[in-house]
């Protein structure tokens, strides 16, 4: 359970701080869809002995790529590509897990996360992530604030754009990877996305936003696991539930005491 | 067709809630007439052809509307890969006079030919949209406010991108339409075109001045429409805006 | 062949041809309009109303119509506040719905058929589960081409739509009601995660081969329909779930018609090169 803690603040760490570019560069849907891509990966990491996380990133890695290629080459508009692939990842997932390798209940956990067996791997994998995340935000900032505003002004301003957005999508699938054991393929926006998304709420500059999302995102993913403890859950729900009552509580105070509130962030 | 007629007094119309993205417009204009509207990107033009199409709010003043209004948009802005026919566009305008469960009448598919016809794009009926050149689109456009049988025609800048067979026909057009009694509006950013137009209006937010070509076109008008340095040649027969990049659209 | 002697399996295949063909035409217009990431959402975000319904044994398409409407709901009052936008209110919304779903239904002491919640329970079709998809998707058929004039203004020409007749707010309502019907009515057999791919895969298939919007509309159907007779049949012979085959067939015929058209123009708005991330990235 203390392994499984410490998994879980490293990844508040790094989803809260990738959560805020994820919200302002407008990558929600895709994060949500890479993570459940993932799924088929998943499946058959045991059976192939491949170890997880690598088989996880595999299949990430396919999904980008494939959704790169259908929306650049031939066309396909983004949404539609995602959600074909997300699709199409989720039913070869569930074929391999009932019909090909038996993997039954245990699909629970691939989907949903699990509070036991945080390995040394996963607790390596959070905390590595976690030091990457504000390594890169630290040193990208200015980079992918400028790319998101106005890509086409970037190499003006000195900015290296698409060098900037490959580091970002990297880091990004690195974070995905290392949540799949805690949240599970389905919930990765509970700790990547919702979080920020609350945080935008509270904090009208980037350096807010990334330090509230830090602060939302380990609050959040603790509270979760503990009531995934006690209530004998898996954590990713849990932490979901928790994250999408403190956004609503939000939103509601909001709509009470300032409405109409239009400070945007960049 | 009875002439058709547009009067405006004290506009002001918004997006959304919020400050006006137009104020303190007042013209009218009768059939026959081409009106010239001039003015800067994120000026007005498209929010007065919205707010005359009735597609956003109006905050304050009138609008008053002698026949139908028709939108002939930058065709760069449509669908271009939505896969309908020329035909199909110049039978768009019959629909709104089309009840909801009937068919588009025969009468209508009828007009519709008419209209191809005479902007000149027959032959292409059964093409593609997305396939025509930027003048063919263009033409198919008014084929459709044709069939809208509309007497005030919203032209958002008709001669962009277009090649000379079609800038002539639309000329050409241009002229039957208005001896036919309909009012044109005509956005552009020529203010050399401008000049040819029966009226000028000149917008930036605001109403900068309203009236013919030659006594309106002053360069201290221009100056406070494009609110930039002008630049004039030719003995003030053109002039040059030179556009300081403005973020506050 | 086995299909051709178990009345169940026939059923089952009436009943997924039936969903194909309407989802194949819906799916038409919810590309033409970028309305898929509002689909995708909408079917994932009912799972707690489907769980609820499995619990309390009700009706499955009574849970699924309210867990939709709840989304929904939620969705519009959280996009109201004009910091969290559309696309985010949407994955919140989706993400804490899941997770509330799934709360429910893993709950120890309360048993659940998650599983067929999520991938779908096509065998297991009743009678009446066939006749609510048949009358669905006939209500869907009568809807598209009675709206057919009012959803080509409000793809076309959304500006100038009023001016010509059209009512672009309502259409897309409408469309969205569409689209909760068809989700509704095929959650049950094909799952709330594998009901998109029937929705968007044989439509973006369709809007590659076909060369006007009938013949577009034409197609989907034809291939929904076929990704259901052939993920039915790829189901009975290799004995695997038949949701997920259905699925899978759906995005087998897209391959396919990618490589009978490999590439289509850039896109309209697209005359700019896009980042790696615009690519990527949702934007209506």
């Amino acid at each position: 359970m203390q392994r499984a803690l410490v998994a879980v603040v490293a990844l508040g760490v790094a989803g809260g701080l990738l959560g805020a570019w994820i919200v302002l560069r407008r990558l929600a849907f895709f994060a949500h869809a890479a993570g459940s891509a993932t799924f088929p990966g998943l499946v058959v990491a045991g059976p192939w002995g491949i170890a997880p996380p690598l088989a996880a990133l595999g299949a990430g890695l396919a999904f980008a790529g494939l959704l790169s290629r259908l929306t650049r080459r031939a066309g396909t508009s983004a949404d539609a590509a995602t959600g074909l692939l997300l699709a199409a990842a989720l039913a070869l997932g569930s074929v391999l897990a009932s019909d090909v390798y038996s993997s039954g209940a245990g699909v629970d956990r691939l989907l949903f996360g699990t509070l036991l067996g945080v390995s040394d791997r996963d607790l390596w994998l959070a905390g590595g992530v976690a030091v990457l995340a504000v390594v890169a935000s630290a040193a990208l900032a200015r980079t992918w604030l400028a790319t998101g505003f106005d890509p086409s002004a970037a190499p003006a301003l000195g900015v290296d754009g698409a060098r900037g957005d490959r580091l970002l999508l990297a880091l990004l699938a690195a974070t995905v990877v290392a949540a799949l054991p805690a949240v599970g393929a389905l919930l990765v926006s509970a700790l990547l996305v919702i979080p920020a998304a609350t945080a935008r709420l509270l904090s009208g500059s980037l350096r807010g936003l990334l330090v509230a999302g830090v602060g939302l995102a380990v609050t959040e993913g603790v509270t979760g696991l503990l009531l995934a403890y006690h209530l004998d859950l898996p954590p990713g729900p849990a932490i979901a539930v928790v994250g999408g009552a403190l956004f609503a509580l939000v939103v509601g105070t909001r709509a009470i005491v300032a409405p109409r509130a239009r400070e945007t962030l960049a | 067709m009875s002439a058709a007629s547009v009067e405006v007094s004290g506009l002001s119309a918004a997006y959304a809630p919020g400050p006006p993205a137009l104020r303190d417009v007042s013209f009218s204009a009768l059939g026959g007439q081409a009106v010239a509207v001039l003015g800067p990107n994120g000026g007005g033009k498209t929010t007065l052809f919205r707010a005359l199409l009735g597609e956003i709010a109006v905050v304050s003043g009138r609008i008053t509307l002698g026949g139908h209004a028709a939108y002939v948009p930058q065709t760069e802005r449509a669908r271009l890969d939505f896969p309908v026919s020329a035909l199909d566009v110049a039978l768009m305008g019959a629909y709104a006079r089309t009840r909801w469960y009937r068919r588009v009448s025969a009468n209508d598919r009828r007009l519709a030919h008419e209209a191809l016809a005479r902007v000149g794009l027959e032959d292409h009926a059964r093409k593609r949209f997305g396939t025509l050149s930027g003048g063919q689109r263009q033409r198919a456009l008014i084929a459709r406010a044709l069939v809208q049988d509309a007497g005030v025609l919203l032209l958002d800048e008709p001669f962009a991108g277009v090649d000379r067979v079609s800038e002539q026909a639309i000329m050409e057009m241009f002229d039957t339409l208005r001896a036919e009694g309909r009012v044109l509006l005509i956005a552009t950013h020529d203010i050399e075109q401008a000049r040819r137009w029966d009226r000028v209006l000149c917008l930036r937010g605001v109403q900068v001045a309203y009236g013919p070509p030659d006594t309106t076109l002053s360069t201290e008008v221009l100056e406070a429409t494009y609110g930039a340095e002008i630049v004039v040649l030719e003995d003030g027969a053109r002039a040059i805006a030179v556009q300081h990049h403005d973020h506050a659209h | 062949m086995e299909i051709l002697h178990s009345t169940l399996l026939q059923r089952a295949l009436l009943e997924v041809v039936v969903l194909g063909a309407a989802c194949g035409a819906l799916g038409v217009w919810l590309l033409h309009l970028r309305n898929a990431y509002a689909a995708e959402s909408l079917a994932h975000a009912m799972l707690p109303g489907l769980v609820i319904a499995s619990l309390t044994g009700a009706p499955l398409v009574l849970g699924a119509a309210g867990g939709v409407l709840v989304a929904a709901v939620l969705i519009a009052l959280a996009a109201r506040d004009s910091n969290v936008g559309a696309e985010i209110a949407v994955a919140i919304t989706v993400t804490t719905a899941f997770g509330l779903g799934a709360v429910l239904a893993l709950s120890p002491e309360v048993p659940a058929r998650l599983g067929d919640l999520l991938f779908g329970d096509l065998l297991g079709a009743s009678s009446g589960d066939i006749a609510v998809a048949c009358g669905l998707a006939a209500l869907i058929a009568v809807a598209l081409a009675l709206g057919h004039r009012q959803l080509s203004l409000s793809v076309f020409d959304p500006v100038a739509a009023r001016s010509l007749g059209g009512r672009p707010q309502r259409v897309e309502l409408a469309l969205l009601a569409l689209l909760a019907v068809a989700v509704v009515a095929a959650v049950q057999g094909l799952g709330n995660l594998l009901v998109f791919a029937l929705l968007v895969a044989p439509a973006a298939a369709a809007m590659r081969l076909g060369t006007s919007v009938r013949a577009q509309l034409a197609l989907g159907s034809a291939l929904g329909s076929l990704a259901g007779l052939l993920g039915m049949i790829a189901s009975a012979e290799l004995a695997i779930a038949a949701g997920a085959s259905v699925a899978l067939a759906s995005v087998a015929l897209f391959v396919l018609a990618l490589l009978v058209r490999p590439a289509q123009g850039a896109a309209v708005d697209g005359a700019t090169r896009r980042s790696a991330i615009d690519a990527l990235s949702a934007r209506r």
